[in-house]
């Protein structure tokens, strides 16, 4: 995979500009984890826009998760963009008194899905787009809760593999240690995303690129020597992840429907 | 011949918007005394139109834009793109060329890309012709955007005797190249390059910018000359305007010194079209 950073940089940085201001907005707002995606994402949104245009979020789960605390706030000062750090235990916790669950993966969606929820909040209360963060290598394996960190107003990163953000991140002169922490969703604390997909996002962005960039088959990948039970794994998320990449289909029974022959671009009028 | 070339970013369904920004580029061509300027693929109207098409489509000979523009025209020639409701319920994807208060000529744009991203065929009926037609001092043709990447359609102009090719673009970037490009630039250059050389004919490409639905259009507006150099060439992916002197006398010479258009032989490739045609049908 090549990477032109200087010319990607330059797009993306466009494309923000050009997203949030044909609304008539002035700011953006994210959700700034202490990872490499939204730290990217918050940078771009700065050069876009100006670092006092860009309100960054954290939101953290109680104090089990210092140390990307304090990695998002270091990365927020050295762009120079807003903070604020809202702890989401309270909320979280007082739902599951309620209606308790041992199900780890269930509180980290319900985690997401309120981080979106106050992202939302505060794109009134600032004025500000939602930029989302999410990566293509998350797109396409469906590793992202549906209307939780999944939900944005615009995606800049959307079409970059994790694996080109990192050489991204780096011609942007995001911190090295930012660049080299594992990445984790923040579900629980010590859970990291190679350890609960059981790959390295070396191997799975290689599978990605040549089963989606290069349309090559999972058979072709498996003959030329990637590993049988990768390409297979890899293949399924993708096919059962379809419906994170769709709107719901809408059942059609009128000649002219949502989501079928009613077609506008969303730029329309802009 | 001084040409200009608007490589904009226009307004996705807002005509009115789209007419200000033609009318303000033809006020500073003007101070350069340009005597063509061209803008990009329905320039008029912007690119992701879908159901917008049938909605915003005009007639040349009824449309108050167009008369604003055909009266601008006495100024310098001009070539934008628009949506043509050429019969009642049939909207083309049309461009335009202008000359002293006249409609010259329009091109509906013939080969309408209708895989993966792009969606025209759903929207557009497809044109039939490439034609050529005199406009000062070049024997001109015009073609859409993908018209250009069809060999075939590239020859009908060269077989008709076109010495200036002007091509509109809205064409999305994608792709990796080594420089400051999307890779997708290289391939409309190469074509440029190719088609000009050995058509000696000079060649306009006018691509917009700016984004529809996460689409970037990539600019890199270019000039080659008849002897398969570039000119000039536009930034790419973000507005910019270009201008260029071209020449009947650098065309003259290049039709001297390679001799593809007097040894084109139009009647064995029309016999040779004839067989083949005949052997898809049976």
């Amino acid at each position: 995979m090549k990477t032109n950073c200087a010319f990607i940089e330059k797009i993306l940085v466009s494309f923000i500009k050009t997203e949030i201001h044909r609304f008539g907005f002035r700011n953006a707002i994210l959700g700034l984890s202490g990872g490499l995606d939204s730290a990217v994402t918050a940078c771009l949104s700065a050069r876009a826009l100006g670092e006092k245009n860009v309100w960054a979020l954290l939101m953290p789960y109680g104090k089990g998760f210092r140390q990307d605390v304090d990695d998002a706030l270091e990365v927020a000062k050295e762009l120079g963009i807003h903070t604020q750090v809202i702890d989401i235990k309270p909320m979280v916790d007082a739902f599951y008194e309620t209606h308790p669950t041992d199900n780890r993966l269930l509180k980290g969606n319900k985690m997401a899905r309120e981080r979106m929820s106050i992202l939302y909040d505060f794109s009134v209360r600032k004025k500000a787009l939602i930029i989302g963060t999410s990566n293509k290598t998350e797109l396409l394996l469906g590793y992202g809760t549906l209307h939780g960190d999944m939900a944005s107003a615009l995606n800049p990163i959307g079409d970059l593999y994790k694996t080109q953000i990192r050489e991204f991140a780096a011609h942007l002169g995001i911190p090295g240690k930012i660049i080299q922490k594992a990445p984790a969703a923040g579900l629980w604390p010590g859970q990291t995303d190679e350890g609960e997909l059981g790959m390295t996002y070396e191997v799975i962005d290689r599978v990605l690129h040549a089963l989606v960039d290069e349309r090559r088959s999972p058979e072709d990948l498996i003959q030329s020597g990637f590993d049988k039970e990768t390409v297979r794994r890899i293949e399924t998320l993708i096919k059962k992840s379809e419906f994170k990449r769709k709107l719901p289909p809408i059942a059609k029974i009128s000649n002219r429907t949502v989501g079928h022959d009613f077609l506008y671009s969303s730029d329309r009028g802009k | 011949m001084k040409i200009g070339i608007v490589q904009s970013a226009p307004y996705l369904g807002d005509v009115r918007k789209n007419l200000e920004s033609h009318l303000e580029a033809v006020e500073k061509a003007s101070a350069e005394k340009i005597d063509l300027l061209v803008f990009p693929e329905l320039s008029l109207t912007g690119y992701t139109l879908c159901d917008l098409t049938q909605e915003i489509a005009m007639r040349p000979d009824n449309n108050p834009v167009f008369k604003k523009l055909l009266r601008e025209s006495g100024r310098m020639d001009l070539v934008f793109g628009f949506v043509e409701e050429k019969e009642r319920g049939l909207f083309y994807n049309s461009a335009a060329y202008l000359r002293k208060g006249q409609v010259r000529h329009i091109h509906r744009k013939v080969y309408l890309p209708t895989y993966g991203m792009f969606e025209e065929g759903k929207f557009f009926t497809e044109g039939r012709n490439f034609d050529v037609f005199p406009a000062d001092v070049f024997q001109t043709g015009m073609m859409i955007c993908y018209d250009f990447l069809q060999f075939g359609a590239c020859y009908l102009l060269f077989a008709g005797g076109a010495e200036l090719i002007i091509c509109l673009s809205a064409a999305p970037g994608r792709g990796y190249a080594p420089e400051n490009k999307f890779g997708s630039s290289d391939m409309w250059e190469l074509m440029g390059a190719a088609l000009s050389r050995f058509t000696t004919s000079y060649v306009i490409y006018c691509n917009r910018v700016g984004f529809e639905d996460g689409k970037a259009f990539a600019g890199g507006s270019f000039v080659y000359g008849p002897t398969g150099s570039q000119i000039c060439c536009a930034r790419y992916g973000e507005e910019d305007y270009i201008s260029a002197e071209i020449h009947p006398d650098a065309l003259r010479d290049a039709r001297c010194k390679r001799l593809y258009k007097r040894d084109d032989r139009p009647e064995i490739i029309q016999a040779a079209l004839q067989r083949l045609i005949q052997k898809h049908e049976d």
